[in-house]
C-alpha cells in the first residue's frame, strides 16, 4: 500500500508534482499514466525517499520508506534502467545490493534466471541493450522479494515478447497480493496490465479510477483524418466547435463532428484528405483528450 | 514470499561496498599502477643513488626510507584519483539511486564505501612499500648504505606512508562526494594536494614570506608527508614551522574528518 498525501515537490519556480493525493492498493496492477515531464517518475523517487518532499507526505505500508526496517524486502524498485554503474557486472551489481540485506547468492541467481540474464550475467553493465538493462531493473527490484513493486517505464526499451513478459509478471505479482505500481506514458500498454489507472498531468492527479471507468471516458465518436494540409483543417474544424487532436504528422482525430460534416467542410475549402474515418475513440486518444490540457509539449500546430 | 525480515545491517553493507570496489576495473589498475610505480621507482633510485662519503647511520636509514618511499609523491595522485571515482562514478552512472534505496538513511553507505576504500588502499600501500623496502635492501649495501631491517622508526614510517595513502583517498573521496562529478573532483582532490603547495611555495619563494612557508606545512600533502618521513636532524630555518609526523598525522586527518563531515551532510540533504 502507497500513500501519497499532498504530495509535492518543486525544483526552484517548477513545480514538478503539486499537491498529489492517491493510494495504491495491493493486490492490483496500479497503473501510472501520464505524458513525458509530467511528473511520474518524480512522484516514484519521491515514494522512496531519493528526492524529498517539498510539502506533504508519502508512505509505503504507513511508513516513509527511509524508515523501513528492510527496505529491500519490503519495496523492490525499478527507477530507470540504468541506476547501475556500467562497469560492472550484471551479478556483481545485484551481489552487492544483496549484501546489504543479507539477501543469499542464490537469491541473485534465481532473479538472474527469472528475468533471463543468465547468458549476460557475467558482463559489463555497459554493452547492454536498453532491453537487458531494463531486464537488470527488475530482476534488481525482485531482489528481496518484496510485497511493493514500483517500476518506471518498465516496457521502455523492451523488445514485443519482453513487454508480454513484463505485462505477465506484473500480474502474477498482483495475483499474489502484492502491490504493483508501474508507469508508462502509454494507454495502451497500460490498458492490457493494470486494474486502477492513475493519470498524472502537469504533477496534478487528473484521474484515478478502475481501467473500466477510464475507458468510459472514452465513449463519444472521433473521427480519424489524414490531410496533407493538418493546420488549415484543424483550424476549419475548430471553428465548426470540433475538438481536434493530433497523435502524428497529418493526422487528425476529431470529435464533435461527424464524418460526413467533415468531408463537406474539407472539400468546401478545397483541403485534400486522405483518409476519412469514423471510429469509437481508442484508448489512447481517450487519454490524450484527457491530459491534452495538461501536456507540457506538444507536437505544435493549431492540432494540439 | 520471504518472510524473515532481514534489516541492512553495518556489516553486510561493508560486504556490499568492498563487492562494488573489487569488481570494477579502475579499481584493479589504479592499485597495480601504485604498486608499479613504488616498486619502480624505489629500485630506481636504490640503483642509482651515489654518495662521496660514508654517511652516519641515521642519515643511511634516511635513504633507505626514501627508497622504499619515494613512489608515494606519485601514487597519492593514483589513490586521490581512486578515492574520486568510487563514489563520482556512482553518482554518474545512477548506481548512486541504488545505493541509497538499498540504504535510505545513507549515511552508513557513505561511511563503509569510506571504510571500505581507505583500508584497501592502505593494505595495497603497506605492501608496495614494504616491498620495495625488502627487496632493495639487498642492493644498497653496495652504494655504502646498510639498512637496518629491525629499525622500528623506519617500520613507522612505512606504516605512515600507506597511512598516508589511504588518507589522501580519503580526502579525495570526500571531495568526491560533495562535488559529485569525476573530472571536477578529481581536478579539485588534485589541486588541493598538488597544485595549491606549489602556488604557496611560489608565494613563499617571492616574497620571502614565513607565514606563506607556515601556512604550507598545514596542507594535507606537507602535513601527510611528515608522516613518511625518517626523523633525520636536519635543520631549518628558526621561525618556519616543522611538525612532527604525529602532528602531520592529525592535520591530514582533521582535513579528512571536516571535508567527510560536510559531505554527509550534503549526501544526506540533497536528493539523489
Amino acid at each position: 500500500m502507497i500513500e501519497a498525501r499532498t504530495l509535492t515537490k518543486r525544483y526552484g519556480a517548477k513545480t514538478a508534482v503539486d499537491s498529489v493525493d492517491f493510494t495504491v492498493r495491493p493486490g492490483m496492477v496500479t497503473g501510472f499514466l501520464g505524458p513525458n515531464g509530467a511528473g511520474k517518475s518524480t512522484t516514484m523517487r519521491l515514494i522512496v525517499g531519493l528526492d524529498r518532499p517539498s510539502a506533504g507526505s508519502v508512505t509505503v505500508n504507513g511508513v516513509p520508506y527511509a524508515k523501513l526496517e528492510a527496505p529491500l524486502r519490503e519495496v523492490g524498485v525499478l527507477l530507470d534502467a540504468k541506476a547501475v554503474h556500467t562497469g560492472r557486472t550484471a551479478e556483481n551489481h545485484l551481489l552487492a545490493l544483496a549484501a546489504t540485506h543479507r539477501i543469499p547468492r542464490s537469491r541473485v541467481h534465481e532473479v538472474i534466471a527469472l528475468t533471463g540474464l543468465e547468458s549476460v550475467a557475467r558482463k559489463r553493465v555497459g554493452g547492454f541493450s536498453l532491453g537487458m538493462g531494463q531486464r537488470l531493473g527488475i530482476a534488481a527490484a525482485l531482489l528481496g522479494d518484496p510485497a511493493t513493486l514500483i517500476l518506471d517505464e518498465p516496457v521502455n526499451g523492451l523488445d514485443p515478447e519482453g513487454v508480454i513478459w513484463v505485462r505477465t509478471l506484473a500480474r502474477h505479482l498482483a495475483g499474489q497480493g502484492r502491490t504493483v505500481f508501474l508507469s508508462s506514458h502509454l494507454m495502451s500498454e497500460m490498458a492490457q496490465t493494470a486494474d486502477h489507472i492513475i493519470v498524472l498531468g502537469r504533477g496534478k492527479v487528473i484521474a484515478d479510477a478502475p481501467v473500466a471507468e477510464i475507458l468510459a471516458l472514452a465513449s463519444g465518436d472521433a473521427v480519424r483524418v489524414r490531410t496533407p494540409e493538418p493546420e488549415r483543417l484543424g483550424g476549419l474544424l475548430t471553428e465548426q466547435q470540433a475538438t481536434v487532436t493530433s497523435t502524428e504528422p497529418g493526422l487528425l482525430v476529431v470529435s464533435g463532428l461527424a464524418a460526413a460534416r467533415i468531408g463537406e467542410l474539407a472539400a468546401g475549402a478545397g483541403v485534400v484528405l486522405h483518409e476519412l474515418t469514423p471510429s469509437a475513440a481508442t484508448l489512447e486518444e481517450a487519454y490524450l483528450s484527457l491530459t491534452q490540457d495538461e501536456v507540457e509539449y506538444h507536437a505544435g500546430g493549431e492540432a494540439a | 514470499m520471504t518472510t524473515a525480515a532481514l534489516s541492512p545491517s553495518f556489516g553486510g553493507i561493508l560486504r556490499s561496498e568492498w563487492i562494488k570496489l573489487r569488481s570494477l576495473r579502475s579499481t584493479f589498475w589504479c592499485f597495480l599502477i601504485m604498486v608499479v610505480i613504488t616498486i619502480g621507482l624505489g629500485f630506481l633510485l636504490a640503483a642509482t643513488f651515489r654518495s662521496d662519503s660514508e654517511l652516519p647511520v641515521d642519515a643511511q636509514q634516511g635513504i633507505w626510507v626514501q627508497v622504499a618511499t619515494l613512489g608515494i609523491g606519485f601514487s597519492q595522485l593514483v589513490a586521490a584519483v581512486l578515492g574520486a571515482l568510487v563514489i563520482t562514478g556512482e553518482f554518474g552512472t545512477g548506481m548512486i539511486r541504488s545505493t541509497f534505496a538499498a540504504v535510505p538513511s545513507r549515511f552508513p553507505a557513505i561511511a563503509a564505501k569510506g571504510l571500505v576504500v581507505g583500508v584497501a588502499t592502505f593494505v595495497v600501500g603497506l605492501v608496495s612499500i614494504v616491498i620495495t623496502a625488502v627487496v632493495t635492501a639487498p642492493l644498497l649495501p653496495s652504494v655504502g648504505i646498510h639498512p637496518d631491517l629491525g629499525d622500528g622508526a623506519a617500520w613507522l614510517a612505512f606504516v605512515g606512508g600507506a597511512g598516508y595513502l589511504a588518507l589522501i583517498a580519503l580526502l579525495s573521496y570526500s571531495i568526491g562526494a560533495i562535488i559529485r562529478n569525476s573530472a571536477g573532483g578529481i581536478a579539485t582532490a588534485l589541486g588541493l594536494i598538488l597544485v595549491l603547495p606549489t602556488v604557496l611555495q611560489i608565494v613563499a619563494g617571492v616574497t620571502r614570506a614565513t607565514w606563506a612557508q607556515n601556512l604550507g606545512k598545514f596542507l594535507p600533502s606537507d602535513a601527510g608527508a611528515q608522516m613518511y618521513s625518517y626523523p633525520s636532524g636536519a635543520t631549518t630555518p628558526p621561525d618556519v614551522l616543522v611538525l612532527e609526523p604525529w602532528q602531520g598525522l592529525l592535520v591530514l586527518a582533521a582535513w579528512v574528518v571536516v571535508l567527510f563531515a560536510v559531505a554527509s551532510v550534503l549526501i544526506k540533504r540533497r536528493d539523489a
